[in-house]
């Protein structure tokens, strides 16, 4: 298994070799640029996650296999029946939904708290990463379509037109889930479920319906970011693992249950991983995160 | 249980003399490449079980302290060319350090239990597995061990490797039988299930729980220093690898996470598993079917192989020969400190607030001893917070409370217990996982008598006698009714011989009939030697007991005296009933 | 409109409430009084859906609500303020208040009842932005109340508002529920302070170990020396 300083999310715009002189003004705007894309990405992963974490209290490790799934199911779509990438989603976001309230139902039924979540739904990655690896191989496997390699330029700065569609595809979903519970009915409904949900159901909220509903949209968000990350990314099966840590510690920063906080913690990790890159050796960038996530849970350990 | 009939270790020495002679059979290499794997994993998944298991601290950063030695051993034979075997020393202490530095801190942390202790031991990982890589540690490319030379001890360097992993995962075998067996196990047993409660029953949490991770990580950087010769090339990518973590996990949760030999079992199985499918498409197969494996377990069988074993064999022998043990411990009586001149007990104008609300505003009150004292109160008046601040649950914002003449406002709970003060719960708190007798006998030992496991439990179940529960003493807490989870939760208290017992609404929840049982039982506590203040509803029951009464209201003592004459108190009839009341 | 019939309830084998029977008519004010620890909250947690119970049976306009999930309950006309307030204490107060109208009836309406609450409780209109977690006791009890007036109640059920609350604020409560009372509104109140539960109720139940001991107008029961004794202890 990778650790996670393999991640490809970020070194790709960066100059790999390193470079100990300070750093031109181009390349920090050119670094911070990748840090918002890549952020768009960890946000995108980490929505289901903090969704049903915050509100089901169920920790959904299997989000990061179904993202990849979700991934694979769009480059197999696109290559076979040269289907829009994009398009592929109109399929399979549904059915993800529909996976998502299946995975709830199971751990509704076997009232799965949230450390047995954590380690029944690792054992579902691992099914899940083997079921990809016997349908695709292991070997590395990329989705090309005319527009994964067209670039804007901005100034001096060079703009993905993937990596746009990344953040601004985690920026709507983000501001749109935060929006949705902030002031929505059901959106109160959830979060006053997940305060005391027996006083929630004492007034009218069908909290089963309301968790089903829930962990379908989060797997469904699986499936958005699935799309990006083969738009964005090389796919191999062991690559599952290599997001784990830096997103989980972007759910968690950005507090659970809480999208905009989720998407400003990791746009933050994700720039400051992208300076750190610039500034001092690529392979550093892990520790501006996890060191962060270490202090948070030291300092404020009720989530 | 074939446990309390065979000394455990014998297997444990069979085994490891048997396994000592493989390599003289002169097997193909392929059985010794596989016994070192199976012995390799039985010392990770056990070692990590001694910490994760026992006291139900789940690591997910168990590869972080393996690394720590795989790196310590690295370093050390190619940079520093220190001999191999000296290295394995250095790969567990160094492990152990950072194992018990980072312990140090999270411990004092109460927040962080549960999956958030995982999570902050997953990112303690990543970040060691970062600093590995962007230093001379690593650097990147990996470190080669190729020509490092092995010692050879009873034939090739590979059949040193082996015996090397035989002896470590014998002492991890050893120490985590070493450990069920002792009172620190039972502590770290405790902790696993209700971790507030074991503080307050005696048990030092911090210095066990810190300890064990210690233990835990020097064996892993033990097995890590051997494993970096077996593997010849270390990589970063494979030394931290969350996924060797969660495999020992695994292994640990398949077999028996409450048992010390799970963990073997475990690792024995799925290392046989994972070796009898590998190669080309099965390999897959297998990944997924451990994983398959483990949904199970976890879904259907909460205390693994192990358990499942363990259950058949307890059902078989509901021991007559245990229960049937006669009375023999006679039972130690408090010590008399019958001066009644000073109080046992005195609070001194204690306080206590919580955002903003003044649960105590300031308590004085004294507890003489060898009297029944009734505290009283309405709804909400501050009586259950003041047992929680005597116990040393709560940390008092002012005041001081004397024991015996001693200050203990600022004294750590299990300190407090050790002084000889001891409580009940309102809604009996035991500990799940431990047996009835074991409930008790854990007080036994850390309480105010500091009594051998052995002892304790022979203590415990004349305890259980004088709460009328010896007929229980096997079961697990959950098959008890609530009258009998209240008399254990008495039984454990009075097993930790307190001079003092805080008796919080013992009566609640019982029928008149079970009622009368129970006033009988606090009577002969008293006349045990045991001074008693108890916290209750029930007027009748207060009338009928109490020496004396104190009565609470809004956080300040407003009468206290003899019972009767308190309850003609009018301002205690307004505290009851309202104002402007008769 | 709420009967309640040889009502048994128990937490896992500790029976808490036993043969119970209580009836509350419309526009009627029952108290039921009794020390801690009686069962009275257990009680009201059955009555609420909260809480299943073991026999006998508890009618809404003499429909059996044990066939209603709980979640449907409030459909009917029943809310609570349970003990201890139980709100939603990461979330504003106005977000508090609109759980209160999460069924459909009431949702329609939400702004007269908002109102409505306002008008009662204008603290709460300067607060409605503020966390119910930092309010104070008092006011966490005003937007429990307020919640449960959001649902429109035909019966509203009130678990102890007085208990934790200060003496002044105690007083503020009662002429509250006296006054939701006067709008038409069935209460049953459950609390432990006798003396002004019974000088806002029409009929009084006392209760001590679960059971049901006296019953009658407030004046008379008051005289009772049966509350003295579930108090007090006999004297």
């Amino acid at each position: 298994m990778p650790s996670p300083t393999c991640r490809p999310a970020s070194g790709c715009l960066s100059s790999p070799h390193e470079n100990r002189a300070l750093p031109s003004l181009n390349l920090i705007g050119q670094s911070l640029l990748a840090g918002l894309f890549t952020g768009g990405l960890y946000a995108l992963l980490g929505l289901g996650l903090s969704l049903t974490w915050g509100l089901l209290r169920v920790i959904n490790l299997a989000n990061f296999a179904l993202a990849f799934l979700g991934a694979y199911l769009t480059y197999q779509l696109a290559t076979a029946f040269r289907l829009d990438p994009i398009l592929t989603l109109v399929v399979i976001v549904p059915g993800f939904f529909v996976v998502g309230i299946g995975l709830e139902l199971g751990f509704l039924r076997f009232k799965i708290n949230e450390l047995t979540s954590l380690i029944v739904t690792f054992g579902l990655t691992v099914i899940l990463e083997s079921l990809i690896q016997w349908i695709w191989t292991a070997d590395f496997r990329r989705l090309e379509w005319p527009y994964t390699r067209v670039s804007l330029r901005i100034g001096t700065l060079f703009v993905g037109l993937t990596g746009l569609l990344a953040f601004g595809a985690a920026a709507l979903l983000t501001l749109g889930t935060w929006a949705w519970l902030r002031w929505s009915y059901l959106g109160k409904a959830a979060r006053a479920s997940a305060q005391d949900g027996p006083m929630a159901g004492a007034f009218g909220v069908n909290r089963r319906r309301l968790a089903l509903l829930l962990a379908g949209l989060s797997a469904a968000y699986a499936a958005v970011a699935g799309l990006f990350i083969a738009l964005n990314h090389t796919l191999a099966p062991s690559q599952i693992y290599s997001w784990i840590g830096v997103v989980f510690a972007a759910v968690i920063i950005g507090r659970l249950g809480n999208a905009l906080g989720l998407l400003a913690a990791s746009v933050f990790i994700a720039a400051s991983e992208a300076l750190t890159m610039a500034v001092t050796a690529p392979g550093w960038a892990p520790l501006v995160s996890f060191t962060l996530l270490i202090v948070i849970l030291l300092l404020r350990p009720e989530l | 249980m074939i446990a309390s009939r065979l000394p455990p270790a014998l297997p444990l020495v069979v085994a490891g003399v048997a396994l000592a002679l493989v390599p003289a059979l002169k097997l193909p290499a392929f059985y010794e490449t596989f016994l070192y794997l199976v012995l390799f994993w039985v010392s990770l998944a056990t070692s990590w079980n001694i910490l994760s298991g026992y006291a139900g601290y789940f690591s997910f950063g168990h590869a972080a302290f393996f690394g720590a030695g795989v790196y310590t051993t690295a370093t050390l034979t190619t940079a520093v060319d220190v001999p191999f075997l000296w290295t394995l020393p250095a790969a567990g202490l160094v492990a152990a350090l950072l194992g018990s530095g980072i312990a140090a801190v999270v411990f004092r942390v109460r927040g962080v239990r549960g999956e958030l202790f995982g999570l902050l031991t997953l990112a303690v990982t990543f970040v060691l597995s970062t600093i590995a890589l962007n230093t001379k540690i690593d650097g990147g490319p990996g470190v080669f061990l190729a020509a490092v030379p092995i010692p050879t001890l009873f034939g090739a360097p590979a059949t040193t490797l082996y015996h090397l992993a035989l002896a470590v995962a014998l002492l991890s075998a050893f120490a985590a039988l070493a450990i069920y067996r002792s009172r620190w196990g039972m502590g770290l047993f405790a902790i696993r299930d209700d971790e507030d409660v074991a503080e307050v029953l005696g048990v030092p949490t911090y210095r066990y729980k810190l300890v064990a991770f210690a233990l835990s990580c020097f064996i892993a950087g033990l097995i890590g220093g051997i494993h970096a010769m077996f593997v010849t090339y270390v990589t970063v990518a494979e030394t931290f690898s969350v996924g060797l973590t969660v495999d020992a996990i695994m292994m640990a949760a398949l077999g028996g996470t409450r048992f010390w030999y799970g963990p073997v079992l475990g690792a024995a199985i799925v290392t046989a598993l994972t070796q009898s499918l590998t190669g080309g498409e099965s390999a897959i197969l297998n990944r997924a079917l451990i994983g398959g494996i483990l949904i199970v377990v976890i879904v259907f069988l909460p205390d693994g192989v192990a358990g499942g074993l363990g259950r058949r064999g307890r059902r078989a022998a509901v021991s007559p020969v245990e229960t049937a043990t006669p009375l023999a411990v006679e039972l130690p009586r408090a010590p008399a400190t019958w001066q009644a001149a000073a109080p046992l007990l005195a609070c001194t104008d204690v306080k206590k607030a919580f955002r903003g609300l003044q649960a105590l505003a300031g308590v004085t009150l004294e507890v003489r001893a060898g009297e029944i004292l009734g505290l009283i109160g309405p709804n909400g008046s501050g009586k259950s917070t003041l047992i929680n601040v005597v116990s040393g649950y709560y940390q008092t914002d002012g005041g001081r409370i004397a024991l015996d003449g001693r200050d203990i406002a600022r004294v750590r709970a299990h300190r407090i217990a050790g002084l000889g003060l001891a409580r009940t719960y309102q809604i009996p708190r035991s500990f799940r996982r431990l047996s009835v007798v074991d409930n008790v006998a854990l007080a036994a030992m850390f309480g105010g008598g500091g009594h051998g496991r052995e002892r304790g439990r022979r203590l415990a179940r004349s305890w259980l006698a004088f709460a009328g529960l010896e007929a229980k003493a096997d079961a697990l807490p959950d098959e008890l009714n609530l009258l009998e989870r209240k008399f254990l939760d008495l039984a454990r208290a009075l097993a930790s011989e307190p001079r003092l017992v805080l008796l919080d609404e013992v009566l609640s929840g019982l029928t008149p009939a079970q009622m009368t049982d129970a006033l009988q039982l606090v009577r002969r506590i008293r006349d045990r030697g045991t001074t008693v203040v108890f916290v209750e509803h029930i007027m009748r029951a207060v009338l009928d007991l109490a020496d004396r009464v104190v009565v609470l209201s809004y956080g300040q003592v407003i009468a206290e005296g003899l019972p009767r004459q308190v309850m003609r108190d009018p301002e205690v009839v307004r505290a009851y009933l309202g104002k402007a009341y008769a | 409109m709420l009967e309640v019939e040889h009502l048994e309830v128990a937490h896992g084998d500790a029976v808490a409430v036993w043969d119970v029977s209580l009836s509350v008519r419309p526009r009627d004010l029952v108290t039921v009084v009794g020390p801690n620890g009686a069962g009275k909250t257990t009680l009201i947690n059955a009555i609420a859906g909260l809480q299943p119970i073991r026999s006998g049976t508890v009618r809404l306009d003499g429909g059996d609500l044990a066939s209603v999930p709980a979640h449907e309950l409030c459909r009917h006309g029943i809310a609570l303020v349970p003990e201890g307030r139980r709100l939603f204490p990461a979330m504003t107060v106005e977000e508090n208040l609109e759980i209160g109208c999460y069924a459909p009836p009431a949702r329609r309406l939400r702004g007269q009842s908002l109102e409505r609450v306002y008008a009662t409780f204008p603290i709460l209109r300067e607060r409605r932005r503020q966390l119910a977690g930092s309010l104070s006791g008092g006011q966490q009890q005003m937007v429990a109340i307020g919640r449960a007036l959001m649902a429109c109640p035909r019966l509203l059920l009130l678990d102890e508002p007085s208990l934790g609350l200060a003496p002044q604020i105690v007083d503020q409560v009662f002429a509250v529920v006296a006054g939701i009372h006067a709008d038409g509104v069935a209460v049953l109140l459950v609390e432990q302070n006798v003396v002004q539960a019974f000088a806002i109720a029409a009929r009084g139940y006392v209760l001590e170990q679960g059971r049901v001991v006296a019953e009658g107008a407030p004046s008379q029961l008051a005289q009772d020396a049966r509350i003295r004794e579930a108090y007090l202890g006999q004297q």
